[in-house]
């Protein structure tokens, strides 16, 4: 099978029988048609394949009359603050992001600096599709311009959503694991401005990845590790495009990615009250948190574009996912990792105390993931049975289907990246987590092996 | 709307109009497609100046490494240099992206051998068939290699030509020249050549941010700016340059274009003086250098039109010095391909050592008038019209290396499929232009069925 997904907002596969050239010269030129040959702000992170991609998307965008802005090596929320502060037509962030290094990226950015929403997708999608692009004749080929004035802005647009100041007086030692991603330098003069010292891990820009990408508890043992020797105040773990961030506390303790965005809702809603958009799968812990701030929660699809597009047009001021990422709106349109860690030792500042004793005022709750293969013919099946299965409960059946009682939820769903079943349950007692779990996953797997259901 | 012109692919590689049938699609299969022949290595890509450059040149950059190529990035460079830094690299394999003397809407890929040398036939046919087929081996991203810049092609040109004339005698002189590089790939290299010949430099057209000021084919009719400039100037030489630098025409102190035909035939008579040897020469070439290999006792050798038919002929005859009538001069000590560089100082040493001016120079060559015409025909009338005129010309010295060739002692026809268009070429040459026009009408009347 060929490992290629295309999603909102995004088109992903694997480098090589997958994600060739052609489909990404075929996707340049249908976003570049989309943006009616404008301008068009490209970065990417350090994986080597990324050349490739950018090589053929400048190719397809130039060929259908755009102005191309090359960023190089850039995070994908420095490329989102581009797109706007230039005034571009839109954007491109070749970045495999989270995902391991055998896979690739593109993703697409609107002219307001967020990711494509599900509406605009489907126009480049139908483009592709239909394989009719605009074709610019020889005279108005453009050039490939770069640009380096816009990082110094982009640092001050950062630096201005934080109180500098109190973060300043603090001199915190932060441990940060870049995975030789695209966000050492830009993260090294953020915490150069707000007075911390920072402590490189895999800071390279080589694109070998020395673990997978996402910053989850199981990728953060190397500085977690490194945490219980080294004296730091925090530690922080940012995947290669600099989206998304997972925490260590400063006794090398890895703290799932969940608890990244109740953190930050922490001093946001705090200095910026509002509504929180985050998605169906995401820990209850951000309901917790809203409420003692007076805020509400709305609940979206599972992906970026989702939640930053229904948090938007619910005045939401804080956007995240229990991946790690946060975003906030208005004035950050894309998940945002330095901003998210500038937010959290704001309130470490604050509240004068370490990442550890912030986490322990968090509700504990116990939460637990577990995937299984299923074809893409039979995985709407088994989500319809689900439905059905738990229809006098009145399930959301938003992305898949999401059952809430009221110690628990359970969320079944379809992955976004891969031909797999995605089942989580939060509950307050373990016990209680472990049993809807067992239920779920045999319930599950009855229907996909056909033993009834 | 008029339907677009597909692209051609054929021997001399892919070419298209940008904005129809050129696309980045095209160019990165095209390109995946020769990495693949060529095998997971170093491929040198160049360009010439023109403004799709970048376009096509990502595009084929992104084919390479799909395929685990490495793509070593020349810049704007000549082709010649290109291709000699092929083999001095040991790359495997290089793409030259300019259509040539073609107008500026277009653009191609050149596909060049480890060897230096534009694929043969059998090779460009064996190419095209990977890409026909479509099935390229895509390498994973832990395979993907780092692509590279490289500044040193231009540099390492001008050495190796520069080791192979006597540079100081021609310094000695300080030559005022004039060139025309048409915006062209020899923007830059051009006067850094000159300059370190000890020549005062009069550069024209040596802007790689424009567009080509004219046709870039090097026509006495689109160089008409440069010899005004030789004129008003005083200028000792003017040289016309097209958008690859592969083909040079010669302008003389009075400011009169010598006919492209004119510069391998100059080159050809100073090299011998030098060194005898055979000479290979395309069918079309001018009879001017049968003249001047007979005054110097060496064979002519000619081949079918084509720069990769005088190549390979070179190579198998041990012929050092060779070419082709629409300005490509080829010396094999330095490059077995057309290299306008290795024209400009052959003549300028030509200049040096025997102390004359350039018409001096011409007026040492018997002249001749070429006539060209062309005539649309569709291909299954090609070798049947063909066959009419050798019919026509039973009587005479035939020769069918490439269509039919006429030759008398002192003028010669040649009526040929073109390479690239469904045209038959025709050519005539002789000793006043009357002369040659009547052979030219002559063929027409035989080969036009209506009249």
């Amino acid at each position: 099978m060929k490992e290629l997904k295309i999603g909102t907002s995004w088109v992903r596969g694997v480098v090589g029988d997958a994600l060739t050239p052609e489909l990404i010269v075929n996707f340049a030129c249908a976003f570049g048609t989309w943006c009616d040959g404008g301008a068009v702000v490209i970065g990417r992170d350090t994986r080597r394949s990324s050349a490739t991609l950018r090589a053929a998307t400048i190719a397809g965008l130039l060929s259908t009359g755009c102005e191309v802005i090359d960023m190089g090596v850039c995070p994908s929320p420095v490329l989102s603050f581009a797109v706007r502060e230039l005034g571009a037509d839109g954007g491109i962030s070749i970045t495999g992001s989270h995902n391991d290094a055998r896979w690739n990226a593109l993703k697409f950015i609107g002219p307001d600096g967020a990711l494509l929403n599900a509406v605009k997708s489907e126009e480049v999608i139908d483009l592709y599709h239909g394989s009719s692009f605009l074709l610019a004749p020889w005279d108005k080929i453009k050039p490939v311009a770069a640009d380096n004035r816009v990082l110094e802005r982009y640092l001050e647009h950062l630096l201005v959503a934080l109180d500098v100041e109190l973060i300043r007086a603090r001199h915190f030692r932060v441990a940060v694991d870049f995975c030789n991603g695209a966000c050492a330098p830009i993260a090294a003069r953020f915490l150069e401005r707000l007075g911390c010292t920072l402590l490189p891990v895999n800071e390279e820009l080589t694109g070998e990845f020395p673990h997978p990408p996402a910053p989850s508890v199981a990728n953060m043992r190397q500085l977690a590790s490194i945490l219980r020797w080294l004296p730091a105040d925090i530690g922080a773990a940012i995947n290669v495009d600099g989206d998304r961030i997972g925490l260590v506390t400063s006794g090398g303790v890895a703290l799932s990615e969940e608890y990244t965005l109740p953190l930050a809702a922490g001093i946001r809603l705090k200095r910026r009250p509002g509504p929180v958009a985050t998605n169906l799968s995401t820990s209850s812990m951000i309901e917790v948190v809203a409420r003692e701030l007076g805020q509400k929660v709305i609940r979206t699809s599972v992906g970026e574009s989702h939640v930053i597009d229904e948090g938007l047009a619910e005045g939401a001021v804080l956007a995240g996912e229990g991946s790690g990422g946060v975003a906030a709106l208005p004035s950050t349109m894309t998940f945002d990792a330095l901003l998210t860690l500038g937010f959290i030792l704001e309130q470490m500042a604050l509240c004068g105390e370490s990442l550890a004793s912030l986490v322990d005022r968090l509700p504990r709750y116990v939460m637990r993931k577990r995937q299984m293969g299923c074809q893409p013919n039979l995985i709407y099946k088994v989500l319809d049975r689900f439905r059905v299965r738990y229809a006098d409960q009145s399930p959301n059946c938003t992305d898949g289907v999401r059952v809430a009682w009221s110690d628990a939820w359970l969320h079944v769903r379809a992955s976004n990246t891969e031909p797999l079943l995605r089942i989580i349950v939060e509950a307050d007692a373990a016990e209680r987590a472990d049993s809807i779990l067992d239920d779920a996953m045999t319930f599950a797997h009855r229907i996909t092996y056909g033993h009834g259901g | 709307m008029p339907r677009p012109m597909p692209p051609k692919i054929g021997v001399s590689g892919v070419r298209g109009i940008v904005g129809e049938s050129l696309t980045p699609q095209l160019v990165t299969s095209f390109a995946a497609a020769f990495g693949n022949y060529c095998g997971a290595g170093p491929i040198l890509i160049g360009t010439d100046s023109r403004p799709s450059r970048e376009m096509v040149k990502q595009a084929a950059i992104a084919g390479l490494l799909s395929v685990g190529c490495t793509p070593v990035d020349a810049g704007i460079v000549p082709l010649p240099a290109l291709m000699l830094h092929v083999r001095q690299a040991g790359a495997f394999g290089a793409i030259f992206v300019s259509a040539s003397h073609n107008p500026i809407e277009w653009n191609a890929l050149k596909f060049i051998g480890s060897d230096g040398i534009v694929l043969r036939p059998n090779q460009s046919a064996e190419l095209a068939d990977l890409y026909h087929q479509g099935v390229y081996s895509r390498v994973g991203a832990q395979d993907i290699a780092d692509g590279r810049v490289e500044d040193s092609t231009v540099a390492r040109h001008r050495d190796a030509v520069l080791r192979v004339i006597n540079a100081d005698a021609i310094r000695s002189r300080k030559f005022k020249v004039a060139v025309d590089c048409c915006n062209g790939a020899a923007s830059l290299a051009s006067p850094a050549f000159l300059r370190a010949l000890g020549c005062e430099v009069i550069e024209l057209n040596t802007r790689l941010d424009r567009s080509f000021p004219h046709n870039p084919e090097p026509l006495p009719e689109n160089i008409v700016q440069l010899c005004e400039l030789v004129k008003q100037t005083g200028a000792h030489v003017g040289f016309a340059q097209d958008a690859d630098a592969d083909r040079l025409a010669v302008v003389n102190e009075c400011g009169e274009p010598l006919g492209e035909d004119c510069t391998v035939a100059l080159a050809v008579d100073h090299w011998l003086s030098r060194r005898k040897g055979p000479i290979v020469v395309s069918a079309s070439t001018s009879r001017m250098v049968d003249d001047i290999a007979a005054r110097h006792g060496v064979p002519v050798f000619r081949t079918r039109v084509g720069e990769i038919h005088v190549v390979e002929r070179m190579l198998e005859c041990g012929a050092e010095i060779g070419g082709e009538g629409n300005g490509g001069v080829i010396l094999r000590e330095v490059n077995p391909c057309r290299d306008s560089f290795i024209g400009m100082a052959l003549l300028l040493e030509a200049l040096a050592e025997e102390g004359v001016s350039v018409s001096e120079l011409r007026a040492r060559i018997p002249k001749y008038a070429m006539v060209r015409d062309t005539l649309l025909c569709p291909a299954r009338d090609i070798a049947p019209l063909l066959r009419l005129l050798q019919n026509l010309y039973r009587n005479q010295k035939l020769d069918f290396t490439d269509g039919v060739k006429v030759l008398w002692p002192d003028r010669w026809l040649h009526a040929r499929p073109s390479n690239t268009e469904l045209i038959i070429r025709i050519i005539a040459e002789a000793p006043t232009e009357p002369e040659a026009r009547t052979l030219l009408l002559e063929a027409l009347e035989c080969l036009s069925p209506s009249t």
